[in-house]
């Protein structure tokens, strides 16, 4: 069972069609890279996927269940499981949140008991390299290490789905690779099947396994690598 | 959101702010509208919309130029200037008039218009400030470049007005329900009877909600009129908020205007708040009789002494109306701000509280909760509370509700990912990162209500107030006490907002 299927999806914004119908059933445990010029619909796609969009018709189904049904979120955004890390330098990042409790409020949200949390925690700034940074507020925190958080943040409550959207924009080009490169290890360590938006697809192409091209709200083309 | 939330978040709304309104209304029939077409009525509401008028030209001309000039320009002390300009909107204006009265043999409408200029520029100041921050850096290099400072104030003109004209409309909404000012000019000088002298009238002498309903609907008409533009200007002005690569513009050097320009800044102090403060200082230390520290020590003992309990009330009843609105304010605002079109067409239901005269949402509580089912809510100091919350409510939703359309909204998203349900997400991530906002609220309704005396001077309950008493003291006469009651009741009024400011690393946020 795929992680998420996208069958006949159609969206709109404010009266217009910027998106699909399309369909796309990404293989669980794959890379997929959505590529496209801007305005072709790339975020509003991620958008819908994670129930922050309504579509106008279609279905999306997140690991065999229907979560949205035309209009109808079936299941809500809190409850999809979905780790997103959004587009530009640490966008929405929680300004009054420490690295800590970022990620503190992710396991609390996902009732993950008080005894674990340290360690949870512990393990996810490990992972993303952000260790001895745990006090500071994103407003501390450079560019790189932001998205690191961003990142943290995504993974917290063990999504089977990853979403991200440009995450590697803002960085200078060496931050890109290393980004790039520790994403693609958690991809690989923890199975994930991640959807990566992007519009300079080069520099990570090497890194997916699949990638999809939109124009105009469109599926124009999908190559494996 | 959290639909019970909101629903509960409404309900209380509805209760609070929306019935005394409503209750009032329905009590006006065919007859009681007759007096609304007496020529003393026309007479009267074009008098009221003069003084309106007036003080927010004055708040315009004054507001403007001071906003700029301490928010944008290398004016010696701008920093202290700008936190020094919100004093002036903090005084009752009763104490200013009081204070100015015996200064100078100026009385009726231009007194009363100078008054509530003053005391109302401020809100122009800042809005004008706020909206000369949001400028972009690089716009205003461009017109820099292009042709000088003259150039890039053309320029920016056009932006800030909107959020100038915002406040005027508030101001003038201030001035036309004001009811101590004119009353007390009128006290001790030629008779200046506004509208809102009219509406007392009518209630004391025949104690009729019908009639004095009637009697206020072309203030209320008035009041519509002026707060619907508001509501569109305001609109407009979050519009030149920021954008996502927006860059700060930097300090603005006047060279050798900067010193012109500090008189003026000082002059506009000077006169809005230091002189009468000053004044209210010497009168308190003996005055003519001659100043003295022993003087002002006894003064001050016996203003603790005798006005305690109304402080006390005072303190307990405005403490209680925040405490009760910022919860609301916050709901309510994140939910008119997100709901889109929806919540733009919601919005003037928000103002019907403050669209009413301040008189006329007292005789409205009094009509709501004067019956024997609530009567133990009535007699006490919760009828006070209630009337303070409900009435000053809409500044606390249109606060909150300006500061959730500049939270990113991936800042919420990204919490509902992270698996927070909407109260959780309320609490944690959207009240902390608005706490400025949620904060400079409740101080708004803190201000307002220990300075509220319009909709407290027939409600029995809310009669124990220090600006009760004071309107009750000036009316006796003037003396030492007075004046030290009058800055007793500045210092509570100041003293939340001055402790923000020292204490706290972010900027206050008071602005709806």
């Amino acid at each position: 069972m795929n992680a998420v299927v996208l069958e006949n999806l159609r969206v709109e914004l404010g009266g217009r069609c910027v998106l699909g119908p399309l369909d796309l059933e990404p293989v669980r445990g794959t890379w997929t890279l959505v590529v496209g010029p801007s305005g072709s619909g790339k975020t509003t796609l991620l958008r819908a996927i994670s129930g922050l969009l309504a579509p106008a018709s279609g279905r999306i189904l997140l690991a065999g269940s229907v979560a949205s049904d035309g209009q109808r979120l079936v299941i809500p955004p809190e409850r999809r499981r979905i780790g997103f890390v959004f587009q530009g330098g640490g966008a929405g990042l929680w300004p009054h949140l420490s690295a800590r409790a970022t990620i503190e409020f992710v396991l609390a949200a996902h009732h993950v008991p008080r005894a674990d949390r340290a360690r949870r925690i512990t393990e996810l700034l490990e992972l993303v390299e952000l260790r001895g940074l745990e006090a500071r507020r994103p407003g501390e925190l450079s560019g790189g290490e932001a998205q690191r958080l961003a990142l943290a943040r995504a993974l917290a409550h063990d999504p089977e789905l990853l979403l991200l959207d440009e995450p590697l924009g803002p960085l200078d080009a060496r931050l890109r690779m290393e980004l790039a490169a520790r994403i693609r290890e958690v991809h690989v360590r923890r199975g994930l099947t991640t959807l990566h938006v992007t519009h300079d697809p080069e520099e990570v192409r090497h890194l997916a396994d699949r990638s999809v091209r939109l124009e105009g709200g469109h599926i124009v083309s999908q190559n494996s690598n | 959101m959290s639909r019970p939330l909101l629903l509960a978040a409404v309900v209380a709304f509805a209760l609070l702010g929306l019935a005394p309104v409503v209750v009032m209304v329905a009590r006006v029939d065919g007859a009681d509208l007759h007096a609304i077409l007496a020529a003393r009525s026309a007479a009267l509401l074009g008098r009221t919309a003069l003084l309106g008028a007036g003080a927010a030209l004055i708040a315009l001309v004054v507001g403007i130029p001071f906003g700029f000039l301490v928010a944008r320009t290398d004016v010696p002390g701008a920093p202290l200037w700008r936190i020094a300009g919100v004093l002036p909107i903090l005084l009752p204006p009763l104490v200013v008039a009081m204070s100015w009265a015996g200064m100078t043999t100026l009385r009726g409408g231009l007194a009363t218009t100078l008054v509530l200029g003053l005391c109302t520029f401020p809100l122009v100041a800042l809005y004008s400030a706020r909206a000369f921050e949001r400028v972009d850096g690089r716009q205003e290099e461009a017109a820099l470049l292009a042709g000088g400072l003259r150039a890039a104030l053309r320029a920016e003109l056009p932006l800030v007005l909107p959020s100038a004209l915002f406040a005027a409309c508030f101001a003038f909404v201030l001035a036309i329900n004001d009811f101590a000012v004119p009353d007390y000019v009128s006290s001790i000088g030629p008779k200046w009877n506004v509208y809102a002298d009219e509406i007392f009238a009518s209630w004391r002498s025949s104690r009729d909600t019908g009639s004095a309903v009637a009697s206020a609907l072309p203030l209320v008409l008035l009041t519509a009129l002026a707060l619907w533009p508001a509501l569109e200007m305001r609109r407009r002005s979050l519009l030149t908020s920021f954008s996502g690569d927006f860059r700060a513009p930097g300090t603005l050097r006047l060279g050798f205007w900067r010193w012109p320009a500090l008189a003026f800044v000082l002059a506009v102090l000077g006169v809005a708040a230091f002189t009468p403060l000053g004044r209210l200082v010497w009168e308190s230390g003996g005055g003519a009789r001659g100043f003295s520290a022993a003087n002002m020590q006894a003064s001050f003992a016996r203003a603790l002494e005798l006005g305690r309990a109304n402080l006390a009330s005072s303190l307990t009843f405005a403490l209680g109306a925040a405490v009760i609105a910022v919860p609301l304010g916050l709901v309510l605002g994140h939910a008119l701000e997100r709901s889109g079109t929806l919540g733009r067409r919601l919005a003037p239901l928000v103002l019907i509280p403050i669209a009413v005269p301040a008189i006329l949402f007292g005789i409205g509580g009094i009509a709501l909760w004067n019956h024997a089912a609530t009567g133990a809510i009535y007699d006490s100091g919760w009828m006070a509370v209630l009337l303070f919350a409900g009435r000053f409510l809409p500044f606390a939703v249109l606060s909150c509700a300006a500061a959730t359309a500049m939270l990113d909204r991936r800042v919420e998203d990204s919490a509902r990912l992270a698996g927070a349900g909407p109260a959780r997400r309320l609490v944690r991530i959207v009240g902390p990162a608005l706490a400025p906002a949620v904060f400079g609220s409740g101080l708004v309704v803190f201000v307002l209500s220990m300075r509220e005396l319009d909709a407290a001077i027939l409600v029995p309950a809310a009669n124990s107030t220090v600006l009760f008493r004071l309107y009750n003291a000036v009316h006796f006469g003037r003396d030492d006490f007075v004046a030290a009651l009058a800055l007793l009741v500045v210092f509570f009024v100041v003293a939340p907002g001055l402790l923000w400011t020292l204490f706290a690393r972010r900027r206050l946020e008071i602005l709806p």
